[in-house]
């Protein structure tokens, strides 16, 4: 018995080692590896041990081809530009290279509106963000290049929405990924068309999928309220040479979006003198001087406060006196 | 695919053929194995059957079984009569094998029943081994009577 183990483990060693040298793939063989199978037998017979093999069994892998689509936005994307962008993930789930051919569907069921498809493009530069002129654009047939197995490629859905919707309406984008060789029910078989020449077999997925992103449509508006009070000298209201009209200037921003580079600006009016120093934001004082703080004024430029960027249900006023001349 | 299909041919072939007359280099014992594609055939009103083809068109997840039958040809006694067989890095055995089949998960070099054995990790950790673990199965048989034959079989499903 011992003899007989110490040659199969030499014998075992030699046909084995070469089989270590095909690469293991994180799931799904590679399409083409050939598997071989070879049982050794060992054993004692009259004058000694002998050892035999077995003819050796090959076969081999065939291509699965299928694809998985996921979104990569955690929720809805926020527009309130016109134009949003959503991006999704393309993974070969099969076992060898495939390219996929990519539609865009902006007609879902229960959209609010339709988006505008102005694209796909994929992130040819790899960071995950869009990049104008930098990451490529498809052609149609929006195509893919080859990915190999669980190769994953992120892919950009460029949108922009059409006039006419209102704050808050919500739109879902489907993206397809059909693999080029073909698509059908589980199982459906294209000879010859694997790998080396092999078969190629649609996987679970049917060699196709969808996954939903979706955008919403944030739109601010601003209204602003100006409103006066006067004291008069006499401790009167009357609008006479001295009296100090005190200027309130109420900006009020609705909706779910947001608005940038808000900057409030009005004139000191004629006959009319700034009151130095007067200019306040949320009752906050704010110096006269074109600085730091958000607010500038002058008796010659008028008062100007940027706000900056502002978000919906938000509400701001400013203050500033001005002396009847 | 013609290649895989040449090769189902050649090892249905060797699997019906086992007359003397294929015994290699006049050895006591031979040995001739093959493959097939075990489907599940789920038909209404009837339980699952499994049913086995010709691996015509194999892909990942598919479960194989591989067979080695063994005949001693010769007019003696054939004792210590073990038979070992590499598993291909492609496939992992099933996990629903015997647990009494032996096997090793280090190349061949130690043989025990799965639950007897453990890998060690890179990290140098120990866990116990897994059915996906093996590297190698082996029958042992005490003895082989002249003309007596038999199969040895196992699954493995391919990674």
């Amino acid at each position: 018995m011992k003899n007989a183990q110490k040659i199969y483990s030499v014998v075992a060693a030699a046909a084995f080692a070469p089989l270590f040298a095909t690469p293991a793939l994180a799931d799904g063989v590679a399409a083409g590896t050939l598997i071989e199978n070879t049982a050794t037998a060992t054993y004692d017979i009259g004058d000694g041990p002998e050892t035999i093999d077995s003819n050796t069994v090959v076969l081999r892998v065939d291509e699965l081809i299928d694809v998985a689509v996921t979104s990569l936005n955690a929720g809805p994307i926020a527009t309130d530009s016109g134009t949003a962008v959503l991006t999704y993930s393309v993974t070969n789930t099969g076992n060898g290279p495939e390219a996929y051919t990519l539609t865009a569907n902006p007609a879902v069921a229960g959209n609010d509106f339709d988006p505008t498809v102005d694209g796909i493009a994929i992130d040819t530069n790899g960071n995950g963000v869009y990049d104008p002129g930098v990451d490529e654009i498809l052609t149609s047939p929006e195509t893919t290049a080859i990915l190999d197995p669980d190769e994953e490629l992120t892919v950009f859905v460029l949108l922009s929405v059409p006039a006419g919707t209102n704050d808050e309406d919500e739109a879902q984008v489907e993206l397809l990924a059909e693999a080029v060789t073909g698509t059908g029910a589980p199982g459906t078989t294209f000879p010859g068309e694997g790998v080396d020449g092999g078969d190629a077999i649609v996987g679970v997925n049917g060699a196709d999928d969808t996954a939903l992103g979706s955008i919403i449509v944030g739109i601010a508006t601003v209204d602003l309220f100006k409103s006066a009070v006067v004291v008069d000298p006499f401790g009167g209201t009357s609008v006479v040479p001295g009296s100090i009209i005190t200027y309130t200037i109420r900006a009020d921003v609705t909706g779910s979006g947001t608005v940038s580079d808000l900057v409030i600006t009005d004139i000191i009016p004629d006959d009319t003198t700034y009151e130095a120093g007067t200019l306040t934001l949320d009752t906050a004082a704010l110096t006269d001087a074109a600085d730091a703080d958000a607010g500038e004024a002058s008796d010659a430029a008028g008062i100007s406060v940027d706000l900056g960027e502002v978000a919906g249900g938000t509400s701001h006023s400013i203050t500033f006196d001005v002396s009847v001349d | 695919m013609n290649t895989g299909r040449i090769f189902g041919f050649f090892a249905a072939l060797a699997a019906l053929v086992s007359t003397p007359a294929m015994a290699q280099r006049e050895q006591a014992v031979e040995l001739s194995g093959d493959v097939m594609v075990v489907k599940t055939v789920t038909e209404e009103g009837a339980e699952p059957r499994e049913e086995l083809v010709k691996p015509d068109l194999v892909v990942p997840g598919d479960r194989l079984v591989f067979r080695t039958n063994y005949r001693n040809t010769s007019a003696d006694l054939v004792e210590n009569f073990v038979v070992t067989n590499p598993l291909h890095s492609a496939v992992a055995l099933a996990p629903d094998t015997p647990s009494s089949q032996q096997v090793s998960v280090d190349g061949g070099n130690t043989f025990g029943t799965l639950s007897e054995l453990t890998v060690t990790e890179e990290d140098g950790t120990s866990r116990p081994a897994m059915a996906y673990d093996v590297t190698h199965l082996r029958w042992v048989l005490s003895s082989l009577e002249p003309g007596a034959s038999g199969q040895i079989s196992f699954y493995a499903i391919v990674r």
